[in-house]
């Protein structure tokens, strides 16, 4: 603290203390000559007027104008040292003060106290300890004017004069200090204001840069953004959304959520859609699809919170998904196409096939009979593989219904078995299958895409298992849910495999799919199935030792058995 | 006199699967391979079942469908939908008498076919 007020001392041009003195000394100075010139004018009055004799005040007139003239070369001496005028004048002042009257009454008398003046003074226009200095000047100039007077000086009134400069030498000092403090309460006033102004302005630039610079991105990012109040009013939009709409700016700026998803541009599915969608309150961020006239835009909505957590609007994000939309399309239409195109031909040649085991166009000996079986069950891999594409395919555009029938599970089991028991039987594994007696004999469902569930899991476990059974069963999980399971002997999957398993395309190496065969579709499928039917798949595996597929579903029983 | 049965299949190798089954199966087959064929044939004779594809070059199996299901003279007629269509096979699954998805099995047209035969009027 008191380095930095030394410091800051240092760094000012004036020392204030200096200045203050000079002032003061100017005052004094001018204050005196004024006194002198009146001493003179009324000298000079009096004269005029015959009240004294010109002998009398003489020289009361000359010291005047000695003094005046004095004070005025002091005062040139002021301009060049203003410390060495201030001693000047005092030492002047003082000498002057001495031969102000009689020796006696100087030294021993009532003209002792004119010492006080230049003591105190000194504390003031000097520094405060030159008091002292006075002191001891008055003091010398009593005791020399006792001996050469043959008197004795007053000496308890030099004691006086020590404890005059004492006191003055204090009060000074006090007065400097306070002020000193003064001085340094302000600056440092000064300084925090100034500091507090200079961080206000740079605040203030930083957001104006900021809140442009958020401004400048807005603007330029092809997505469209709306932003909402609480209210659902738009508050904020951005040149893109204006484009992406193909309205004009003043209807997009200061619609409301209401106004916007009434838009003629929407059916009312996607309408349903997009209400949904900016009028959630979850917190999680979501995006749909949605149908603007032509466009297909990918929409994106989130909830604002301001630093306390008050939820203050919604911000929602268009994107333009025409084109992938269309690339999506076609692909999927591709793959249906070449799907359809691929399964007629396998259609002509399993069929043929049949035809010649059972010898329409005659009798084929056993040898020819074993061909055409395997001609037909290559077939039938290759349309199984087909048909996957096609599912997969179906799936990927939203195409895939589940058709929900009551059915029995007992007939799903067996229709099962139908298909598969050959392929197993070629493998030499055993297919075995159980049916939980708490299931009720009916349950609504698509008993189809089912039996392709069942369908898939054995034949991925039949696929990865060289020795020992497949078994499947549906089973009563809880009071909501039923479940199929197959669980098989074969290799097993290894554990960080697991997650990949329901992945299209995707096989646990690729030397399986040419031992194994397969597209790496059938569990895929499994699961989106599953899902479709508001179920889910869980897998358990251990190497070597076998794996189990549940396919948890939700139960729903079947009325047809009431009504029946 | 056996009974007749008209396979509608533009795809030359499933039509001849199609009409050796339905042959195996005991009907006189007339093979007819697009719309525009079936419509004129359809318009001459009725005969006991149509194996009807719905994907036809000039004239639909659809159209086909609709004609048969509003002429008087189909009303003993059974139609079999061939259809690839999972989708499309369950929506005619009311009009049609049996659909069928394909691929379809020689053996399996051949066993239903077989049990369409219509029974002697007094059995």
């Amino acid at each position: 603290m008191i380095k930095k007020f030394t410091d800051f001392l240092k760094l000012t041009p004036n020392d204030p203390d200096e200045s203050r003195r000079t002032k003061l000394l100017h005052t004094l100075m001018l204050g005196m000559s004024l006194l002198a010139l009146l001493v003179v004018i009324l000298s000079a009055t009096a004269i005029l007027l015959n009240f004294s004799k010109l002998e009398d005040v003489a020289l009361l007139i000359y010291g005047c104008v000695a003094f005046i003239v004095m004070n005025g070369l002091i005062f040139l001496l002021s301009k060049w040292s203003a410390k060495t005028a201030a001693w000047v004048f005092l030492l002047i002042i003082n000498l002057v003060l001495a031969a102000s009257d009689t020796p006696d009454k100087v030294g021993n008398g009532s003209s002792m106290f004119v010492f006080a003046i230049p003591i105190a003074t000194a504390a003031l226009l000097l520094s405060p300890a030159s008091s002292f200095v006075f002191a001891a000047l008055s003091s010398a100039i009593v005791v020399v004017l006792g001996i050469n007077g043959n008197f004795v000086p007053n000496y308890p009134t030099l004691v006086g004069f020590f404890v005059l400069a004492l006191v003055s030498w204090l009060s000074a000092q006090g007065l400097q200090n306070a002020l000193k403090e003064l001085r340094a309460t302000n600056a440092n006033l000064d300084r925090l204001v100034q500091e507090r102004t200079k961080e206000l302005a740079k605040a203030l630039s930083r957001e104006r840069i900021e809140a442009g610079r958020s401004k400048a991105i807005l603007e330029s990012i092809a997505d469209g953004v709306i932003v909402f109040d609480i209210h659902g009013k738009a508050i904020e939009i951005n040149p893109a959304i204006v484009r992406l709409l193909e309205l004009p700016f003043e209807q997009v700026h200061g619609t409301t959520i209401d106004e916007l998803t009434r838009s003629k541009a929407l059916d009312s599915r996607n309408r349903g859609i997009l209400a949904g969608l900016l009028s959630s309150t979850g917190q999680q961020l979501t995006s749909y699809r949605v149908l603007w006239e032509r466009k297909t835009l990918s929409v994106s909505s989130s909830q604002v919170f301001d630093t306390e957590g008050t939820r203050m609007g919604t911000v929602a994000v268009f994107r333009d998904f025409t084109r992938e939309a269309e690339v999506e399309k076609m692909k999927n239409t591709f793959l249906a196409m070449v799907s359809h195109e691929l399964r007629t031909p396998l259609n002509a040649i399993l069929g043929y096939a049949e035809m010649l085991k059972e010898t329409i166009y005659g009798p084929i000996n056993e040898k020819q009979a074993r061909t055409t079986e395997r001609i037909m069950s290559n077939s039938r891999r290759l349309l199984d593989i087909v048909s996957d594409l096609l599912d997969q395919a179906q799936m990927e555009a939203g195409k895939l219904t589940i058709m929900a029938r009551p059915f029995k599970p007992v007939e799903l089991l067996d229709n099962v078995h139908g298909v598969m028991d050959k392929i197993a039987a070629d493998k030499d594994l055993a297919l075995t299958s159980g049916l939980d007696p708490e299931l009720p004999e009916w349950l609504t469902g698509d008993q189809a895409r089912l039996q392709q569930i069942l369908i898939n899991l054995i034949n991925n476990s039949i696929k990865f298992t060289k020795t020992g059974s497949v078994h499947f069963r549906a089973y009563r999980r809880d009071k909501k849910r039923w479940a199929l399971e197959v669980r098989d002997t074969g290799i097993g999957i290894p554990a960080d495999e697991i997650a990949l398993v329901f992945e299209s395309f995707h096989q646990v190496d690729s030397t399986t799919s040419r031992e194994h065969g397969g597209f790496g579709l059938g569990l895929s499928i499994v699961k989106q199935l599953a899902n479709l039917m508001g179920g889910e798949v869980n897998v358990s595996s251990q190497l070597e030792k076998g794996s189990a597929f549940t396919v948890v579903l939700p139960m729903v029983v079947s009325r047809r058995r009431i009504t029946k | 006199m056996n009974e007749t049965a008209f396979v509608i299949e533009d795809d030359e190798d499933l039509s001849t699967i199609f009409t050796e089954a339905l042959q195996s199966a005991g009907y006189q087959v007339e093979r007819l391979l697009d719309g525009a064929a079936a419509r004129q044939r359809l318009s001459e004779t009725a005969p006991h079942l149509v194996l009807l594809d719905m994907h036809l070059p000039h004239v639909s199996g659809a159209d086909l469908l609709t004609g048969i299901r509003s002429d008087e003279r189909f009303a003993r007629t059974l139609v079999v939908i061939a259809t690839a269509d999972a989708r499309l096979g369950e929506e005619y699954r009311s009009v049609a008498d049996f659909v069928l998805i394909k691929p379809i099995s020689f053996v399996q047209l051949r066993d239903l076919t077989q049990r369409l035969h219509k029974p002697p009027a007094a059995a």
